[in-house]
């Protein structure tokens, strides 16, 4: 299991770095010019600039947060990261115009190959922008739009204008004030109504850069009764100086449709990740956050759902999985403001070899929100003794016909699951994989296959070592 | 530096820090000017006796002077400070000889009177004692700081109940406590009457083998605010702690109940479980829980917490009201059953019939 898992998938398969070809970068630092500066570049509109301007200004003024792993967020020095670097010329449509180096890098990350077997569409971003872009034609016809967010800008712009920092303003974290401020990437997708795109679109992110910031901004509104998947995946290459990535993802599910964002954060291990994901779910509709994190030094990312109109449903899904040097402080928040919604948080976590895996969760009902259920669970395995383990959870309930559970574990992996696999042939190393396994597989099963397996190979090889 | 002169040392705590969210400490500070520290206090009115009224027995006994063992320093610095600073003509220990066997409760009864006061009381408590005691308070002092500050000494067996019953106004209470070796406590609180409570309750596990339960029964009601927050420290091998926290909040009420066990590096064999459940009553009622984990070792036996929120169960009533019960009965037995069960879980039958006897007039009040 272990061989094929290595073979597969190396060690930390996605930690090689291409030469530096960047057709424009931005020197180090960050000012209201550089700011203005990526605006104008990307010729964009005036309310937009205004926009990132006054995000700066927010971003500036406001204080880091004062809770949470301080001593990592304090190491950020923002003024000696790039804030805007461009690999390629324009975002392609046929894998052959992309930039050979650029190209073997997806290649090497399997997505050309994923594009043609199970997906409806990809876009690739490298560094801060989308170098590759395709959309199936069916789907293009159906009305489906699925574009790099500067073109969705673009070509767009009254829809991306209604919508964009309607979920997560600028001014709800210092995190979002800087997306807001340099965002440059990410998707932006609109599904209208009552079409349902039946296989998932993929996004794939890549920082190649060292002191790179990446700070992709996705949009994605699903009109009236329709549904998409939409994946997400994350690689960077391992340096000795750290990266940022700090996205912002909005979620916009109209009455009776369902949104289902899956993502698997696989940064090297000097990548802090910081994002704001939030999703609002009109009357009847449903979104569901399906978030795996293997990699990052520090990741803080709290994917969140505001229940909006009566009857609409929100799942939370994580997984994360905290080695040496690693703080995983993840969650969800869901906060329930109409009647008759109802919500599911389940997250699972692993700590090794020093890692620390905290989930930190908020649910709240509002007073005239009647009916309500939720359901959260947390477990945490904790693999040896110089790990950590934490869980925050808080909930608020001000209507008394809400019903409320919550549930959470910390323990070891139990003698008796080691003893009955080994039992019937298994080496220790490969029970402790499989029981790993085992353990997230409530999250795996929601992830298309590919992923699914992919993660599995990842884990095996995670728990390598962990015995004796 | 003296309490005072500590106190004002320390910055105004954060609301991110969740002691501290939801009831600002210049929410509760007596005067909601936070620079100042009163120096004028009243001192309460202090007995002690056994529950039944007789006199309490030579080996217990309440001095008029601080006699502290162990310091601690896992307390919040800003309401130990300031309370300690208040206090400073207040200090009172409870004094428990080694193998203290009583057979009936002591009450120690703690009257405010009308104005403002303060007390800091050292809980010293011998090797092998066995007894229950109530700490009643009662009263119509606008603000009242209570530290109980000491420890349960080795292989003791205690059952220590404080019930808050004041009529009105604010109580801000701290609580440290170190549970000795192979101790065995139940710590139960009833919060019944102030306006406002605050309380902050630590205890450290840190000899092998302690063993204690944290038992809540909060009825709020009208317009209160009720704010208990609780810290288990496993700090060392084989101990065992259990929080169970029933709140029923009725009216324009809100209560908010925060945990935290932490599991230290080394406490092998730990085993530690927090549970938080809410019945709210009304439409205006807000209960707010937050069961906190940290966990550093990972040779313990579990960790685990839980909350559940919910209305009086329909089935329940429905059960009840088909052998019989009208409505209104049929709803106030399932409230009493649900603070009951921590309640019925606090002491012997003879302190538990004394509870439940002394809150039957709150009992009411939540449910009308």
């Amino acid at each position: 299991m272990t061989e094929e898992a290595r073979e597969a998938v190396g060690d930390y398969k996605a930690g090689w770095h291409d030469p530096e070809n960047s057709t424009i970068r931005f020197d180090a630092g960050l000012s209201e010019k550089v700011v203005r500066d990526i605006s104008e570049l990307k010729n964009e509109p005036e309310w937009m600039t205004e926009m990132r301007v006054k995000a700066f200004k927010h971003f500036d003024d406001r204080p880091m947060p004062t809770w949470g792993n301080m001593s990592m967020l304090n190491e950020i020095d923002f003024e000696k990261i790039c804030y805007y670097l461009r690999s390629s010329k324009a975002t392609e449509n046929d894998w052959d115009d992309v930039p050979e180096d650029i190209r073997n890098t997806f290649d090497r990350l399997g997505i050309p190959d994923a594009e043609q077997k199970w997906l409806s569409g990809v876009t690739a971003q490298y560094e801060s922008e989308a170098v590759y872009h395709s959309i199936r034609e069916d789907l293009q016809e159906q009305g489906v739009i699925f574009l790099d967010m500067d073109s969705g800008l673009r070509e767009h712009e009254d829809l991306v204008k209604k919508w964009f920092g309607s979920v997560v303003p600028y001014s709800d974290n210092k995190f979002s004030a800087l997306n807001t401020a340099v965002w440059s990437g990410g998707s932006f997708i609109y599904v209208p109504k009552g079409v349902h795109v039946e296989l998932p679109v993929q996004a794939y992110f890549r920082i190649n850069a060292k002191n790179m910031g990446q700070f992709e901004r996705t949009l994605i509104i699903a009109d009236e009764g329709s549904s998409i998947h939409y994946v997400e995946g994350c690689t960077a290459p391992t340096y000795s100086t750290d990266s940022l990535h700090s996205a912002v993802v909005e979620l916009i599910a109209l009455p009776g449709a369902h949104i289902r964002y899956s993502t698997v954060q696989n940064w090297s291990a000097n990548v802090y990740n910081l994002v704001t994901k939030r999703g609002i779910a009109h009357e009847n509709s449903k979104i569901e956050w399906v978030d795996g994190n293997i990699g990052s030094k520090l990741t803080m990312k709290y994917p969140s759902v505001i229940l909006k109109g009566e009857g609409a449903h929100a799942e939370v899904i994580s997984v994360a999985y905290s080695g040496a040097g690693q703080h995983q402080d993840a969650g969800a928040k869901i906060h329930h403001l109409a009647s008759n919604t109802t919500s599911k948080i389940l997250s699972k976590s692993i700590s090794k070899d020093g890692g620390r895996g905290s989930y930190r969760g908020l649910v709240t009902v509002s007073p005239k929100a009647q009916n309500c259920k939720l359901n959260v669970v947390c477990d945490a395995l904790i693999l040896d003794e110089d790990s950590r383990s934490d869980t925050y959870p808080t909930m608020e309930v001000a209507n008394p016909t809400a019903r409320c559970e919550h549930e959470a574990s910390v323990s070891k992996v139990s003698d008796n699951q080691l003893f009955y696999l080994m039992s019937r042939g298994h080496s220790e190393e490969e029970a402790l994989a499989l029981i790993v396994n085992g353990f997230f597989e409530p999250f795996t099963r929601e992830l298309p296959m590919e992923y699914a397996v992919e993660l599995n190979k990842l884990m095996a090889l995670e728990m390598e070592g962990s015995i004796g | 530096m003296n309490p005072g002169q500590t106190y004002l040392s320390l910055e105004e705590p954060s609301n991110a820090d969740h002691l501290w969210r939801y009831s600002p400490w210049k929410k509760v500070h007596p005067t909601g000017n936070i620079k100042e520290v009163p120096e004028n206090f009243s001192q309460p009115e202090v007995s002690l006796s056994m529950l039944d009224g007789s006199k309490a027995p030579d080996n217990i006994s309440i001095l008029k002077e601080s006699i502290t063992t162990k310091e601690n320093s896992y307390s919040d610095p800003v309401s130990m400070n300031f309370i300690d600073a208040v206090s400073s003509k207040n200090k009172f220990t409870l004094k428990v000889d080694k193998n203290t066997i009583l057979k009936q409760p002591v009450l120690l009864k703690i009257n405010l009177g009308e104005s403002n006061s303060s007390m800091n009381l050292t809980m010293n408590i011998g090797r092998h004692c066995q007894f229950e005691l109530v700490t009643q308070i009662v009263g119509s002092a606008p603000w009242f700081g209570l530290i109980r500050n000491g420890e349960i000494g080795e292989g003791s067996v205690i059952n220590d109940v404080l019930v808050g019953q004041m009529n009105a106004g604010t109580l801000m209470r701290v609580d440290a406590i170190n549970i000795g070796r192979d101790a065995q406590v139940k710590a139960g609180s009833i919060s019944s009457g102030s306006e406002r409570t605050k309380a902050d309750l630590r205890y450290m596990m840190n000899e092998n083998g302690g063993n204690l339960r944290v038992l809540g029964s909060i009825l709020s009601a009208n317009e209160m605010h009720i704010d208990h927050h609780v810290e288990i420290h496993h700090e060392a091998a084989n101990t065992f702690s259990r929080l169970d926290w029933h709140s029923a909040c009725g009216g324009n009420s809100r209560t908010i109940g925060t945990g935290m066990l932490r599991v230290a590096d080394g406490a092998t064999g730990a085993d530690a479980g927090q549970l938080f459940h809410n019945l709210l009553l009304s439409e205006k009622a807000e209960a707010d829980s937050i069961p906190e984990l940290e966990v550093s070792e990972h040779d313990v036996v579990g960790c685990g917490h839980g909350t559940a929120n919910g209305p009086v169960d329909e089935e329940q009533l429905f059960y009840l009201e088909a052998r019989g019960f009208n409505p209104e009965d049929a709803k106030d037995a399932l409230i009493a059953a649900f603070l009951n069960s921590t309640l019925s879980d606090m002491g012997s039958d003879l302190l538990h019939q004394w509870l439940a006897n002394n809150l039957q007039d709150e009992l009411k009040s939540l449910t009308t």
